[in-house]
C-alpha cells in the first residue's frame, strides 16, 4: 500500500492537464475542487489497487443479508414447528378422550369408563377367569409392577386392571372372586359381548373361545399384552409376555418422568 | 361351572409340574407315571389337561428345536 501511494499520485497530476481544457472558463478554485472530489474514487477504482474497503464492505452487506435471510428462514421453521406441535398436541388431546374409552362394570357391579381413570397411571391386561396359565402369571407380573411402584416414595399411583375376554362366563361375582387373589386395588371389568368387543377391538385384542366340552367349559384364546396408559388417558406402551416384572417397573417409572400433560 | 381358585389352581399346577416331572425322568414313558397323570387329572379341570398336554408337547418341540435338533422331514426339505 504504502509503495503503491506514490505511483497512485503521480497517475493523477497526469490526467490533470487533459481534463482542464474541457473545463475552460471556469474558476481555478472549482477545478481544484473537482481534482479532489475525484481523488478518492480514482484511487480506489484503479485495476491492481487494494480494493480494501469496497470488499469489506460488499461482503459485510452480503454477510447481513445473508443473516437476515437466515434469520427469517430460522423464525419460519420455528413457526412451522410450533404449529405442528400445535396441531399434535390437539390431536392428542382429542385422542384423550376418545381412543380406547369404555364403560364397563367393576368387581362391585359399578360402571365404571375411562374418563373415572384420568389423572391415573393405569395397567390393562385381557384375559379370563378360567385361564390355565398364562392369565395368572400375567397378572402376577401386573400387581408386582403395581406393588413395586407403590413401594417407591414420589411416585404418582398406578391403577390395575382386569378386563375379561369371555363376559358369557366372567360375570361381576366371578370377577370378584378372581381379582382378590392378586392385589387389593386390581379392579376386574367385565360387560355385554358387545361391550368387550368393543373394548378389545379398541386395544386390538384378539380373542376367540374354543369349542366346548361335555363339562360346557372351554379356553379362550388370546392375545396377551399389559396395556400402560398415561394419566391423560393415553396409550402410552406396551408390554408382552416377555417382558419382566423388572422390565416393566423400569419403563413405566421412566414414562412417569418423562410425561407431560397435554390437557389442560 | 366357577373357575378355580387359587388355591386350586396351585394344587393343579403342583401335580401337573409333579406329572411332567415324572415323564422327564422316564423318558416321556407315561406307563411309569400313571399314579402322578391320575393325580394331575383329579387336580385340575378337564379342558386345562387337555391344554397342559398340548403345552407340554409343544414345550418339547421348542426345546428340541432350540437345541438344534430338530429335523425337518424329507418332504418338508423339498417343499
Amino acid at each position: 500500500m504504502l509503495a503503491r501511494a506514490p505511483k497512485a499520485w503521480h497517475g493523477l497530476f497526469l490526467l490533470r492537464p487533459l481534463a482542464l481544457p474541457r473545463i475552460q472558463g471556469a474558476e481555478a478554485g472549482q477545478v481544484r475542487y473537482r481534482l479532489l472530489a475525484r481523488q478518492g474514487p480514482a484511487e480506489t477504482g484503479k485495476p491492481g489497487q487494494p480494493r480494501g474497503p469496497r470488499l469489506q464492505t460488499r461482503l459485510l452487506i452480503t454477510a447481513l443479508i445473508g443473516a437476515g435471510l437466515g434469520g427469517a428462514w430460522l423464525a419460519l421453521r420455528a413457526e412451522k414447528e410450533q404449529w405442528r406441535q400445535q396441531q399434535r398436541t390437539e390431536a392428542l388431546r382429542r385422542a384423550a378422550v376418545g381412543q380406547g374409552d369404555f364403560s364397563l362394570l367393576d368387581h362391585r357391579g359399578q360402571v365404571r369408563c375411562k374418563a373415572d381413570f384420568r389423572g391415573q397411571w393405569v395397567l390393562i391386561y385381557f384375559g379370563f377367569t378360567h385361564c390355565p396359565d398364562i392369565c395368572p402369571d400375567e397378572l402376577e407380573k401386573l400387581v408386582q409392577v403395581v406393588r413395586q411402584l407403590e413401594a417407591e416414595p414420589g411416585l404418582p399411583p398406578v391403577q390395575p386392571l382386569f378386563i375379561t375376554v369371555d363376559p358369557e362366563r366372567d360375570d361381576v361375582a366371578a370377577m370378584a372372586r378372581y381379582v382378590q387373589d392378586f392385589h387389593p386395588r386390581l379392579l376386574g371389568l367385565t360387560g355385554s359381548a358387545e361391550q368387550i368387543a368393543q373394548v378389545s377391538r379398541s386395544y386390538r385384542v384378539y380373542y376367540s373361545a374354543g369349542p366346548k366340552d361335555e363339562d360346557q367349559d372351554y379356553i379362550v384364546d388370546h392375545s396377551i399384552a399389559i396395556y400402560l396408559l398415561s394419566p391423560d388417558g393415553l396409550f402410552t406402551d406396551y408390554y408382552g409376555r416377555a417382558r419382566s416384572a423388572q422390565q416393566i417397573t423400569d419403563s413405566v417409572r421412566g414414562h412417569m418422568a418423562a410425561f407431560r400433560s397435554v390437557l389442560h | 361351572m366357577a373357575a378355580p381358585s387359587m388355591k386350586e389352581r396351585q394344587a393343579c399346577w403342583g401335580a401337573r409340574d409333579a406329572y411332567w416331572k415324572c415323564l422327564d425322568e422316564n423318558t416321556e414313558d407315561a406307563s411309569q407315571c400313571k399314579k402322578l397323570r391320575s393325580s394331575f387329572e383329579s387336580s385340575c379341570p378337564q379342558q386345562w389337561i387337555k391344554y397342559f398336554d398340548k403345552r407340554r408337547d409343544y414345550l418339547k418341540f421348542k426345546e428340541k428345536f432350540e437345541a438344534g435338533e430338530f429335523q425337518p422331514s424329507r418332504t418338508t426339505e423339498k417343499s
